[in-house]
């Protein structure tokens, strides 16, 4: 029975590949430089990608991946690479740690990559720094908002740069938590508040800045509650924090848990705003969370993309280079941290014979890197991480997130 | 089950024997020399094989086959007579020659699709074709002779160990190629070369024979075996990326081996044993010099391994408890409630909800590499000129640990032990009748495997230099069990076989991984379905699936024999 | 005493779910003796059923009428799958040793979840969203909405919804057990296959008929976690069987009645146990773990369960 399922797929293997041969063609140049690989040929250095191409968060990584490539392609094109041509390596880290860290293996062992875009998830990054920080790859994060990361494990107390070769093109939560809380305390004027959070480094550091800036600007938190990403029902915590009577929610988190626990809450009678961070900035939010999210609060960085020349450009250029899939929350500062990446490379590669040589020359000059980005201004402070500190306050209005306030944060 | 096979009566087989045998010498002589031959217009593709008198890849593949084929068809009628009375000739070149015809296809599909269109095929790819085609006819009408038994064919004790030698070495080439493979139409093919010469070498009866070979010198293959292992490292010129997925293939192999011994020889299944990795992880990573470690005693890493590894077997020893209750199908959901417990326990134990230990979702990172002594793990050592890397180091350590668990699987194997667990295995009643302290040996059971588990655990945590919670979801544990089904349960090789598929694959074929967990459940069904003893079956467990298998018992019984012998 | 009652409405809508899947498990074990694993993903399909028929006919409607074709949409997928599942995977193992039906199971489960998956979005001729996220389950009106709240404890339309499924499906079990030729045949086979066979009874036909009817409530518990929820996912079987099971074997196996009133006392128990336990240990974050433990405990202490299992304990 094995020795017949063999020979039909043999057979049909075979037959596929003849009906194949129809519609060949010769293949094109070959014969003309057969045998000589080497010489003369154009000097090449590629940026790695390191993002989840596959998986439940494929659609945020696919949309690092398009921009980089974008970013890489105008730089090909601007022709001020001093000979050199850049390429795109991108590889799939399924948003696990231990993909992550082969996928950085990888890429530290191929000696054109002079630094690498990623990675998504907080979790992965901390499993990749030590990879290609041994090679000494510079890493730009667009997504990672863990202080520690770039501040060390005591990064409230005493702060310490664990890896001089990691930056990232995103504020920490360090940032955005304190940014709500004083919208919510002196714009919106609320003054009790209840906590969610789903315990994962972004959710839990965003929740804690949060009640530390509202509680020290007087306001009251009234209950503080965790949820576990997995769950999808959450009446139990709404159960607990209904009699406390909030005035808004704070939800540390994503949108795939932010959606649902903004319905829920409105449809247990909790009639009251949730504000959340730029994890539930998506449209995605207001399809889950349905009609009754309106009034919904977002923190986002950044001004918004309307009201910056920079970042219209970037939107009208990734839509004509017609990607499969669109840039997503994290495209554009996946763009502007692959352009920090080929400004320092500029200066590091202008001498350099090859790409591996010019890894650590890369590294130093990040730190002089400046320029403005689509985000707005990008440039690194001495941990590694953005200078930039302009946030938006975003409303759900008539099923759309719309910009209410844009502020620097001080 | 057995389908009709469509074959040739014996009458039509007959009387055309003497066109079959020249038909499929000539077929076989075709593909050796095809490989001599361009096979390709296009010279960017599988590595430049548009080159004349140049074999490369797939073409030295193809005259490997052919040369296997022409050896075959010499052992029928011709010089090599003598080794026909032993080997199924007739058999082995049906089955290589199906393989053959497989493999040429799938090169030719790889011209196509590679170079855009079958008008790139050179001369050699369709010589190939036709010997593949030619071999595959012929073989057909190749008789059966009659066989002399196995077991006695013999040849000189050094002969025998140079086959092993060879085999050996064969196996360090063949698995240093593949995996240096970045292409992965390459890598495609080297496994259908694979499988196509062990088809053939195994419906000859070759690895019945190699198998008799390894009884009488057991020891010679096993130390061979691990010479090759410790050699691979140095195939691979301080390249990391290759030994990276080769460490997580040691560790994921070693706790499937101890899950071995709870499924495969106690019998127990276990749906949550992911959680003693876990444990052990965990213990080293509190244990250890990470600024995020939560525990303040750091001992030196051996007694952090002791510790990680006892805790696991306690672990082992609290999930075996209920076993003296309840047994089958309700156990398997124990253990998977006990797993789900775990990581849970691991996603809430951050300080806020419950005791702070293993920081929540974010779990330990910034663990540093292991420093035993002087020697630092993180650091490329020069060996004999060759660098060996951080993934070196930890691969020669993996290495040890699972010689150890090896050694401790095979001595409780062929113990007093080992013989209850089968016994409990088979019928729990009537090993109880017949003394058995059926409750001690299964807690012993649980208790030894997850104190292995816990072992290569507090050593991932090292070469992970971190340890999340998400990496210890059912998914992982369903895994494991799922090397221990494929490769077969019981036996050393298969498990290692089997591990070695479901973690190379997935790292070597990043094109489908968006199907791999789809391909990866249909997998399971169609073992269970199809061969559910796994690709390397214990004799024993086989005649358990197929007893109705008169002569597949008699074998078993001449094994047995052998070994009182 | 608001909080209690709060958390006990709470844990019976939850128990309600429960317990409608935990019929599936034990109307099939009670028969086969197999832990058809794959039910959560029975009812996974019957949630995406019912979501499919209200794109392809009702998209954009709200009213209370096109919630019975739902149901049956969500009927005829999980049905369709459960059948199927028996015929292809479960029926020629028959006889085979114990594990292998069991991992079989596993490998269904991890095959339909990745099935959906993956193909969801790619049905031709359809427009459906990608299932590689939350989907929204469509809001009907009359079952989801505001809810309603008496003396501080608020009660879900949904969640009323719910409670009703399980009240319904319960009589109309019983009275098919207890009243049609076809449940008498059932209960003759779970008590003897043998003997039932001798008596003329079909066997095959009697199991297909227990995977249907545990799939058709296991759609309805579909249909009722989706209005609950207003999402659906991918995923959402893998802990739903889990806790069904647990509720299964809290009744005790292969008693019908048991996974009803199983079902019902884990979900009140995991709600209190949510609200009561104090410190560090309370809380949503813990309320799993006190399930799982609730499985062991029972298990190891009283593998009958709590109304006693049918079948005696064969494994």
């Amino acid at each position: 029975m094995t020795q017949r399922s063999v020979v039909t797929l043999g057979t049909s293997v075979l037959v596929a590949s003849l009906a194949l041969s129809a519609c060949g063609t010769r293949g094109g140049d070959s014969g003309s430089d057969s045998g000589s690989g080497s010489g003369d040929a154009k000097k090449v250095a590629k940026i790695g990608v390191i993002a989840p191409l596959s998986g439940d968060l494929s659609a945020l990584g696919k949309g690092i991946e398009h921009s980089v490539e974008l970013a890489v392609k105008q730089a090909n094109e601007s022709g001020d690479l001093n000979g050199w041509t850049l390429e795109v390596a991108a590889k799939d880290d399924e948003a696990k740690p231990d993909v992550g860290k082969n996928a950085a293996t990888a890429l530290a062992g191929d000696k054109d990559v002079i630094g690498v875009v990623g990675t998504l998830n907080s979790s992965v990054a901390q499993s990749v720094q030590p990879v290609l920080n041994s090679a000494k790859i510079a890493q730009v994060s667009p997504a990672n908002t863990n202080p520690s990361l770039t501040m060390g494990a005591d990064f409230a107390n005493a702060p310490k740069r664990t890896y001089d070769n990691y930056f990232r093109t995103c504020t920490t939560d360090s940032v955005q938590g304190p940014f709500a809380a004083r919208y919510l305390f002196q714009k919106a004027g609320i003054k009790k508040v209840a906590t969610i959070h789903d315990k994962k480094t972004y959710g839990q550091g965003l929740a804690t800045s949060f009640s530390e800036e509202f509680k020290k600007l007087g306001g009251q938190v009234v209950e503080a509650q965790t949820i576990n990403p997995d769950d999808d029902k959450y009446d139990a915590v709404i159960s607990k924090i209904k009699p406390k009577a909030p005035e808004a929610v704070y939800y540390g988190g994503e949108y795939p848990q932010a959606g649902p626990l903004s319905q829920q809450m409105k449809a247990a009678g909790l009639n009251v705003p949730l504000m959340g961070g730029d994890g539930i900035f998506s449209g995605e939010f207001i399809k889950l969370a349905g009609a009754t999210s309106k009034g919904d609060l977002a923190t986002s960085v950044g001004a918004p993309t309307e009201e910056l020349e920079s970042a219209k450009k970037f939107v009208t250029d990734y839509e004509a280079a017609k990607f499969p899939e669109p840039y997503e929350a994290y495209g554009a500062y996946s763009y502007d941290a692959a352009k920090a990446i080929i400004e320092a490379a500029k200066v590091s590669l202008k001498d350099a014979t090859s790409a591996e040589s010019a890894r650590e020359a890369t590294v130093k000059a990040m730190a002089d890197v400046s320029f403005d980005g689509v985000t707005g201004k990008v440039a690194f402070d001495q941990y590694g991480d953005t200078t930039s500190k302009v946030l938006t306050v975003y409303k759900v209005e008539g099923e759309k997130w719309a910009p209410v306030n844009t502020e620097e944060f001080k | 089950m057995r389908y009709a096979l469509p074959t040739l009566s014996d009458e039509t087989r007959a009387k055309h024997a003497a066109k079959g045998w020249p038909l499929a010498l000539l077929g076989s002589a075709l593909l050796l020399v095809s490989g001599l031959l361009s096979w390709s217009y296009d010279d960017r593709i599988l590595g430049d094989i548009s080159i004349r008198f140049w074999p490369v890849g797939v073409q030295i593949m193809a005259m490997v086959l052919g040369a296997l084929g022409v050896a075959f068809a010499l052992m029928d009628r011709g010089p090599l007579r003598r080794v026909g009375n032993w080997l199924d000739v007739a058999l082995g070149l049906r089955a290589l020659s199906t393989g053959v015809l497989v493999f040429v296809a799938l090169v030719l599909a790889a011209i196509a699709t590679e170079a855009g269109g079958l008008v790139n095929v050179n001369e050699g790819g369709w010589i190939a074709l036709v010997g593949a085609l030619l071999m595959f006819v012929g073989s057909r009408f190749v008789p059966q002779r009659e066989l002399g038994q196995m077991h006695s064919a013999r040849i000189p004790g050094w002969a025998e160990i140079l086959v092993i030698a060879l085999s050996m070495a064969a196996v360090l080439f063949l698995a240093a190629y593949l995996l240096n493979q970045d292409d992965a139409w390459l890598f495609v093919l080297g496994l259908a070369f694979i499988i196509a010469l062990s088809m053939g070498l195994a419906r000859s009866g070759f690895f019945t024979w190699f198998g008799h070979v390894a009884q009488r010198h057991k020891h010679v293959l096993t130390l061979a075996a691990f010479a090759v292992a410790f050699l691979f490292p140095f195939t691979q010129n301080g390249s990391d990326a290759n030994m990276s997925i080769a460490t997580q293939v040691l560790i994921f192999a070693a706790t499937a081996i101890g899950l071995n011994i709870v499924v495969g020889l106690a019998g127990l299944l276990d749906l949550g044993y992911i959680a003693f990795l876990g444990s052990g992880a965990y213990i080293g990573a509190m244990m250890s010099n990470s600024a995020f470690a939560t525990i303040g005693w750091k001992p030196p890493f051996l007694v952090t391994m002791l510790i990680g590894a006892i805790v696991a077997s306690i672990f082992g020893l609290i999930i075996g408890s209920p076993t003296l209750r309840v047994s089958g199908d309700y156990l398997a959901i124990v253990t998977l409630a006990f797993g789900e417990i775990f990581r849970l326990a691991m996603f809430n134990l951050d300080g806020n909800n419950g005791p702070k230990l293993t920081n929540g979702p974010n779990g330990i990172p910034g663990i540093p590499d292991l420093q035993i002594g002087s020697f630092n793990f993180g650091d490329t050592h020069n060996v004999f000129g060759i660098p060996l890397g951080r993934f070196s180091n930890y691969y020669f350590i993996l290495l040890l640990l699972i010689g150890f668990i090896i050694l401790v699987f095979t001595r409780l194997n062929n113990s007093r032990i080992g013989r209850g667990w089968v016994a409990i295995r088979e019928d729990e009643r009537a090993a109880e009748a017949m003394g058995v302290n059926v409750f001690g040996l299964k807690l012993l059971a649980f208790a030894g495997g997850a104190f292995l588990a816990g072992l290569a655990g507090t050593i991932k945590a090292h070469q992970d230099s971190a340890v999340s919670p998400d990496q210890y979801l059912f998914l992982e544990s369903a895994f494991l069990l799922a090397a221990v089904v494929l490769g077969g349960m019981g036996t050393i090789a298969g498990v290692l076989i089997g591990a070695t598929i479901l973690k190379l694959m997935p790292e070597k074929l990043r094109f489908f991984s968006e199907y791999r967990l789809l391909l990866f459940g249909l997998l399971l069904v169609l073992m269970m379905r199809f061969r559910p003893e796994g690709l390397v079956a214990s004799r024993r467990r086989q005649l358990e699936f197929h007893d109705e298998d008169e002569s597949l018992a008699e074998e078993v019984e001449d094994w047995h024999l052998e070994d009182v012998r | 005493m608001d909080t209690f009652a709060q958390q006990l409405v709470n844990g019976l809508t939850l128990g309600s779910l429960y317990a409608l899947i935990a019929v599936g498990y034990t109307v099939v074990y009670g028969i086969v003796q197999l832990i058809n694993f794959a039910h959560g993903e029975v009812f996974m399909i019957g949630a995406f059923g019912a979501l499919s028929t209200y794109l392809l006919l009702f998209q954009g409607q709200t009213s209370l009428w096109i919630l019975p074709v739902m149901i049956i949409g969500a009927v005829i997928a999980s049905v369709a799958t459960a059948v199927i599942m028996e015929r292809v995977a479960y029926r020629p193992l028959r006889g085979a040793p114990r594990l292998a039906p069991l991992i079989t199971a596993i490998g269904i489960s991890v095959f339909l979840q990745e099935f959906v998956r993956l193909f969801y979005d790619k049905i031709p001729g359809t427009n459906f969203p990608s299932a590689k996220q939350r989907i929204p389950f469509p809001r009907i009106e009359g079952v989801t909405g505001t809810a309603f709240e008496a003396g501080g404890v608020v009660v879900q339309k949904s969640a009323l919804f719910t409670i009703g499924c399980l009240i319904m499906c319960a009589a109309l079990l019983w009275y098919f057990i207890n009243r049609t030729k076809l449940g008498h045949a059932m209960q003759a086979v779970s008590q003897d296959p043998d003997t039932a066979r001798l008596m003329g009874i079909n066997v095959d036909r009697i199991i297909v008929v227990a995977f249907a009817l545990g799939a058709a409530l296991a759609a309805i518990a579909g249909v009722a976690q989706g209005l609950q929820n207003a999402n659906i996912n991918f995923k959402i079987g893998f802990t739903a069987g889990l806790k069904a099971f647990t509720a299964a074997v809290l009744g005790g196996i292969g008693n019908i009645q048991g996974a009803v009133v199983g079902g019902l006392v884990l979900g009140v128990v995991e709600a209190l146990a949510t609200q009561y336990v104090p410190g560090q240990f309370g809380g949503s974050a813990w309320k799993d773990v006190w399930a799982f433990a609730l499985l062991i405990i029972v298990l190891v202490f009283r593998p009958q369960g709590l109304l006693g299992a049918k079948v005696v304990d064969r494994a």
